[in-house]
């Protein structure tokens, strides 16, 4: 817990707060200011704007720690206030609200365009309200209300203020030199805790029915067979595959273990198990798994099946393969298509590599020995899990 | 643009019905003074938070609560005597789906609850609820609606032997429309949505042992039908449940349901004693809770040359998702389908099946205009294809087919009865405002910056305040019969009006105030108007269906008339008049020589009784009055909407340049109030054409779980329209009102569609399926280009 | 939707931010204006024990000339850019940028720096600042070192800074007064990360053109010849090369012929702009 000093609508308080805990919460829940509303607590909506040090912010994604030190108004803040005055005649005059539910949010955000905006051009009030979400009115009556106090105080000769007077650069509300007090030790859940004895995944493999998949191939320096060998070691096989680390292996064709795999700050430990189904007569075969991450309830399966060409007479390989997977949870339901199918191509293409090596024999001993090693001299994977669906941008493809 | 005529009345400016009174809930709201579920504050409150199914279809085969959090975490185990949701239809051949509160056996839909978790904060709530482990063993998933009816598709309900909740036929000869000339036919298709209102869902729980009562506060529309599901659910009587909704941040529907939440926060209530609460967070409302409108139609519309419908022959299917959501029930949807496809529209011949479907989706509610907005959609953007093959305007189309105002009232081939209106005239205002022809010289001309222009309509109707004779029929949990409302008169002369329906947003504690002023002369600012309780208001089924003002303001008129009647006898008492030799003026009892007001009639009553002889009517000052139509089978408002559109066939981006909306809602109770209605539903319906959409993959997994990928309008998509209103009263309503809440919602996207449609007409592409997203129009324009060259 | 428990750590300078990095071994999140991570942790998308949070470090949030270049510190935000509280060395093309940034109670405490830290190929100045020449300053223990933006960006959410290393400032090259820029994004709406972003930059007096296409699933193509316009230098916008275009996006790995044409034509007409 961390003690912070605050002005909320100019009183100074000193509450302690949990780090993790966003403005808006705080807020609500230890000083009772429920006008601060919470419409999505991912910045999209706008329902919990207020101002931080007199520009309106987003008081759900910022961490009431990070405000150590600033003045916070919100709604409650602004009965006095002359704009705020003026915007609430105007709202029930044009019938600018419904539910009432987007309007604290929207009237902070009205209040810095009154203040900011030359004049009332309509263009120009709805983009600068586009973070202000309201399902109810359809906006006219919003965009009308406002447009009418701009006019009426330009008309009074009030002019508009360069980004409302502010003059410091760096975010607004976090401000140098206030240094909360936080209590030594913070429990912190770094680690998920597990019930005892709980299976970690599945242990049997089911056969999948991969909802994606797509075709790879690539070359390798060495013979059909010796390839095909290499792809029915299941060690030797996991020691290529980026990011994977086997914990166990109950049988010889089958592997339990984990896959992790981290882009950014995302990163997720699929554990779970494999098996690996041979074909000696077509030098084919698949390794079928499952794997659950447990911190985002995220979980997966996939299939690699491959086939063994000979080209070159035999001497070289093309390892043509089918890459299939099926991904479920959390952040299957915020990714896209292209991002996930991006990381398979690469997880493809760092496993060609791998197998490439270690059929030249660069990383041979290391692999046989010690997969796990590989992933410390930097197999370990990092690219996208997941481009994290719009909220992180993009590309929606329907 | 709207009137913006000053709306500042003063004080002899009208404020009864009809007048653009400023709303009496604004002040609270605009100083952020509302009392939302959320800001609710009880002592010792406890969060909860639920684990929730990640995978939309599996067996449960284990699930692993830490040994520490035993006491403080519960499944389907714990929860002694509690019977699962059933929301049963009557119509023949209704599957029944038993929704567990907590999952039993398998999960159904991602998002399904499995446990929940009690704690002094949400986060450690939800800290908890990480901890919970889940052995699941996935299933295939039915993931579209149009695999799930194929055999050996995965069953949701395995015992059912397919996934058809209901399948519903309607035909009137069919056969005789078969030789028609044209034949159009066309696969159409809508989104599946949610409706989004701004606050989410939320319920607190506490358990008052003086009262021995639960009280629930809950964000629902409808207050008393949830107690009704609770008392089955808990297995105890309505006298023990106390439902209170308080401010509610939009409904749309969302807020019509029997939330498995509810029955799992009150069971907690009962038997552990503790006050809870749970707040539906975003990522709830888009991926668990409910969606609404995923149809799909396979339409055929019969025609002669000169445009005139001959028949309409559709299948229509309406992904239902898991389970039948109280009350409304899976099948609502799609068989209302089959009964208001063919609108306003006269023609000889229809047939029209449909089919609810189970998927592994969560489960669906009746959004703002329920079915009409997909059937609108279907029909208009046909009959642009009936008048692309006639060779007419779509206009005239329309024109020909749609029923005139001298056949008022009008039973259509489905037998909606048509209260009253004047379609033809609603039409060809819009189509005058939006100026066709203007368009088509535009059109002609081309633009310099190389968008196509195009100019699109749409019509439609909205049964609004439907009761008995059209409910019974469905045999739903909930059938509406009399709407009933108290008057109470206090002894300073004010008045409280006890309603059972409740306001989401629409401003009903203005316009019954209205109303009520209308008829008693009470100053609306002396009329305090309580809603949400349902230890202090009337039964009521409560606000859907555009039911509010027709059935709460006919109740709050029949009310205070008998009101009226009370008053003007006590006043005569008081005069020393006969009561015949009395009236009822502005708020007074008027006699030849003299008057008394309210005020003093009601002191009279309540402070000085003295002063009334012994014979004077015992009855009082309150009054719990039913009101139901003279005609219970609903209001007809409708609507012509024009737009002309622009759009950029490169980067598949539409700019709505101009909006018509000519608007029929009998008589306007407050027209403020009714173009903030109209100009709401456009937002939504402008989304539903264009940006909303809720995909799923092939595993069942919702795609747009975050308001940044499940795109809602702001204030650059939504242009303000011209709005024009027409005035067709009811006949068989109080005042002639008639309901409007959803119809804003029901036209926008056929009217886009048809608009887009004829943009790209020139290059020969077509768009049958919403959100008409950029990547779907420049997909349509790149295949008809392909298909056009060699 | 609450964030998981995480310690909060806020350093007053940048020595203390890289001596708390350097002690978390890998498991600490830098947090500048939070805009983007904010979501993230509270979805628990993202659960880091550690935030350290350089908002508020005086030395962030500052701005240096260098030469002709304008050095903006890593914490400045998209408010401040857009507002003109710094210097603009780039004939508006900044304030410009910043203005389209999600929303104004996000620029007040989104920055530059924190963007282009997350690395999101959507982002507004990923692409922009690709096509402006800028470079990144990145401090680790060992000392500073300046990367091109270009190459500084290695994929979605990638980037090469390396573990103990904090992006401290971005430098911006000033633009001649010749120079030409042009930029065009698609969104369905403000706000709305981009499906579809090009960027052009023109400089006749280096008789360079540096043409960026961003907001694609990984780092942004970047062509610094005149291939896109069959090698001419004028008529730019007559001389497009939508085949070539197109082509490369199928290199790198925009399979949906949709998605191609939107971003070809979003990038004709940064092209038609800058050679307005």
């Amino acid at each position: 817990m961390t003690t912070i000093q605050l002005t909320v609508n100019g009183n100074a308080i000193e509450p302690t707060v949990e780090p993790r805990t966003h403005l808006a919460d705080v807020l609500r829940d230890q000083l009772d200011l429920t006008g601060t509303h919470l419409g999505c607590e991912h910045g999209v909506c706008g329902a919990c704007t207020l101002l931080l040090d007199g520009a309106p912010a987003r008081s759900c994604i910022t961490f009431a720690v990070a405000c150590a030190g600033a003045a916070i108004t919100t709604i409650e803040g602004l009965d006095e206030d002359e704009i705020a005055a003026e915007l609430r005649t105007a709202f029930a005059r044009e019938h600018a609200l419904q539910c009432g539910y987007c309007t604290p949010g929207m009237i902070m955000s009205a209040r810095d365009l009154v203040l900011r905006l030359d004049d009332a051009d309509e263009q120009a009030i709805r983009v600068g309200l586009s973070g202000n979400l309201c399902r109810c009115t359809g906006y006219a009556g919003i965009v009308r209300a406002i447009r009418a106090v701009i006019e009426a105080r330009r008309q009074r000769g009030i002019a508009a203020v360069i980004g409302a007077g502010r003059t410091s650069l760096g975010p607004v509300g976090s401000h140098p030199n206030t240094i909360p007090t936080t209590s030594p030790s913070m429990p912190v859940m770094t680690d998920i805790k597990l019930s005892s004895g709980a299976a970690v995944a599945t242990l049997d493999v089911p056969d999948v029915i991969p909802a994606k998949s797509f075709d790879a191939s690539f070359t390798v320096n060495a013979a059909p067979e010796q390839v095909f060998t290499l792809f029915g070691d299941a060690r030797t096989l996991a020691a290529c595959f980026p990011g994977a680390t086997i914990t166990d292996m109950p049988a010889p064709d089958c592997i339990e273990g984990e896959i992790r795999v981290a882009i950014g700050p995302l990163a997720a430990a699929f554990r779970g198990s494999a098996r690996i189904d041979r074909d000696e007569t077509n030098l084919s075969g698949r390794l079928i798994g499952t794997g659950r991450d447990q911190k985002s309830r995220t979980s997966t399966s996939g299939q690699i099946s491959w086939r063994m060409v000979p080209i070159d007479d035999g001497r070289k390989t093309r390892v043509l393969l089918t890459i299939g997977y099926s991904l479920s949870g959390p952040l299957a339901q915020i990714a896209r298509d292209g991002l996930v199918r991006d990381l398979a191509s690469r997880i493809t293409t760092t496993f060609a590599q791998n197998c490439d090596s270690y059929l030249s024999g660069a990383t041979n001993q290391a692999a046989r020995d010690q997969p796990q090693r590989l992933n410390a001299v930097g197999l370990l994977l990092d690219v996208a899990l997941s481009r994290l669906g719009a909220l992180v941008r993009g590309l929606r493809k329907p | 643009m709207t009137d913006t005529a000053p709306t500042v009345p003063d004080d002899r400016a009208p404020r009864g019905v009809g007048a653009r009174l400023l709303r009496k809930e604004d002040d609270r709201f605009l100083r952020g003074r509302g009392q939302y579920v959320a800001d609710i504050r009880l002592p010792g409150l406890k969060d909860v938070a639920f684990v929730r199914s990640p995978i939309a279809h599996a067996r449960i085969k284990a699930i692993h609560v830490p040994a520490e959090y035993r006491d403080v975490v519960f499944t389907a185990d714990d929860l002694t005597g509690i019977k699962p949701i059933r929301a049963v239809s009557g119509l023949p051949g209704f599957k029944i789906s038993e929704q567990p509160v907590l999952a039993v056996g398998k999960v159904r839909h991602v998002g399904e609850l499995v446990a929940m978790c009690v704690a002094r904060s949400r986060a450690e709530a939800e800290d908890i609820a990480a901890s919970v482990e889940l052995d699941l063993e996935p299933l295939p998933a039915v993931h579209d609606m149009r695999l799930a009816r194929d055999p050996g598709s995965a069953l949701v309900h395995e015992h059912w032997g397919d996934n058809v909740f209901l399948e519903t036929n309607f035909e009137v000869d069919i056969s005789a429309a078969l030789d028609a000339p044209i034949k159009v036919t066309r696969e159409i298709s809508t989104a599946r949505q949610c409706m989004a209102p701004l606050e989410g869902r939320g319920v607190v729980a506490t358990f008052d042992h003086r009262l021995d009562q639960l009280t629930l506060y809950t964000g629902s529309q409808m207050p008393h039908i949830v107690r009704n599901g609770l008392s089955d659910c808990l297995g105890i009587e309505q006298g023990c449940i106390r439902i209170i909704a308080p401010d509610i941040g939009g409904g749309f529907g969302h807020k019509g349901i029997l939330l498995p939440e509810e029955v799992c926060l009150s069971w907690l209530a009962m038997h552990k004693g503790w006050t809870v609460r749970w707040l539906e967070d975003r990522r709830e409302h888009l991926s668990a809770s409910a969606n609404c409108r995923e149809h799909a139609y396979n339409i055929t519309v019969y025609a002669d040359r000169d445009g005139r419908l001959r028949g309409i022959d559709c299948v229509a299917t309406v992904d239902s998702g898991a389970y039948s959501s109280y009350p409304f029930s899976a099948c609502l949807e799609a068989a209302q389908i089959a009964s208001i496809l063919p609108g306003p529209y006269r023609m000889p011949a229809y047939r029209c099946r449909t089919y609810s479907v189970a998927t592994n989706k969560c489960p669906i509610l009746p959004y703002r205009g329920v079915a009409r907005t997909g059937v609108c959609f279907a029909l208009e953007l046909l009959l642009d294809a009936v008048a692309a093959e006639a060779g007419l305007e779509p206009g005239e189309v329309r024109l020909r087919n749609l029923v005139q105002p001298q056949d008022m009232p009008f039973d259509n081939i489905t037998n909606k009865h048509f209260d009253s209106g004047d379609y033809p005239g609603a039409l060809r205002r819009a189509l005058t405002a939006i100026d066709v022809p203007a368009v088509r010289a535009r059109q002609q001309r081309g633009e310099p910056d190389g968008r196509l222009i195009g100019t699109g309509v749409s019509i439609y109707c909205e049964q609004a305040a439907h009761g008995t004779s059209v409910y019974a029929g469905w045999g739903i949990p909930m059938v509406p019969g009399h709407e009933q409302a108290t008057a109470r008169l206090t002894p300073d002369g004010g008045l409280e009006l006890r309603v059972g329906v409740h306001s989401h947003g629409q401003g009903l504690e203005t316009t019954l105030a209205q109303v009520a002023h209308e008829i008693l002369g009470v100053d609306p600012d002396k009329i305090r108007v309580i809603l949400g309780d349902t230890a202090m208001t009337p039964y009521s089924t409560g606000t859907w269906g555009s039911r509010s003002m027709v059935m709460a303001g006919g109740a709050v008129g029949t009310a205070c008339e008998q009101l009226v009647a009370r008053a003007t006898r006590i006043g005569a008492k008081l005069l020393q008049l006969a009561p015949e030799a009395v009236t009822w003026r502005e708020g007074r009892a008027c006699g030849p020589n003299g008057s008394v007001g309210l005020a003093e009639i009601a002191h009279t009553w309540y402070r000085r009784p003295q002063d009334l002889p012994n014979d004077v009517d015992p009855s009082g000052l309150e009054v719990t009055g039913g009101y139901k139509p003279v005609r219970d089978s609903g209001t007809f408002s409708y609507a012509a909407h024009a737009v002309t559109v622009a759009v950029d066939p490169d980067l598949g981006e539409v700019e709505l340049l101009d909006y018509v909306i000519v608007e029929d809602g009998g008589v306007l109770v407050n027209p403020m109030i009714v173009d903030g209605q109209i100009l709401g539903g456009l937002a939504q319906g402008i989304g539903t054409a264009l940006y909303e959409e809720m995909p799923f993959d092939e595993a069942a997994q919702p795609l747009a779980t975050t308001l940044a990928d499940y795109l809602l309008p702001g204030p650059t998509e939504v242009p303000e329209p011209r709005l024009f209103h027409m005035e067709t009263p009811s006949p068989y309503t109080m005042f002639g009102v008639k309901g409007i809440g959803e119809g804003g919602a029901i036209a926008p996207p056929a009217a886009i569609a048809n608009a887009v449609n004829d943009a790209l007409r020139p290059l020969g592409a077509e768009l049958m399926q919403s959100p008409l997203s950029p990547h779907r129009i420049v997909a349509a324009v790149l295949a008809a280009k392909q298909a056009s060259s060699p | 939707m609450k964030a998981a428990s995480f310690n909060y750590e806020r350093p007053k300078s940048v020595r203390d931010a890289l001596g708390l990095l350097a002690k978390a071994e890998g498991e600490a999140r830098i947090m500048a204006g939070g805009q983007s991570l904010g979501p993230m942790l509270n979805l628990r998308l993202v659960q880091p024990p550690l935030i350290i949070d350089i908002a508020s470090i005086a030395e962030l949030r500052t701005i240096e000339h260098d030469g002709d270049a304008l050095v903006i510190g890593a914490c400045v935000t998209h408010a401040d850019i857009e507002d003109g509280r710094l210097p603009d060395v780039t004939h508006g093309v900044l304030p410009r940028i910043a203005r389209g940034i999600a929303y104004r109670a996000v620029r007040n405490r989104g920055t530059i720096g924190g963007s282009l830290g997350h690395a999101d190929p959507a982002a507004d100045w990923v692409t922009t600042l690709t096509a402006l020449g800028a470079s990144v300053q990145l401090t680790g223990a060992a000392g500073q070192r300046d990367l091109a933006v270009a190459e500084f960006i290695q994929g979605a959410l990638q980037t090469a800074l390396r573990p103990g290393e904090l992006v401290t400032a971005i430098r911006i090259p000033s633009l001649s007064s010749t120079a030409r820029f042009g930029y065009a994004k698609a969104c369905r709406k403000p706000g709305e990360f981009a499906h579809a972003m090009g960027a052009v930059l023109i400089e006749p007096d280096k008789v360079r053109n540096r043409i960026v296409i961003g907001a694609i699933d990984t780092t942004p193509i970047v062509v610094n010849d005149s291939s896109l316009f069959g090698g001419a230098t004028t008529h730019l916008t007559q001389q497009f090369d939508r085949a070539l275009a197109d082509r490369l996006l199928m290199q790198a790995g925009v399979t949906d012929p949709a998605a191609r044409h939107i971003h070809v034509s979003v990038l004709a007409r940064a092209i038609a702009e800058a050679t307005a």
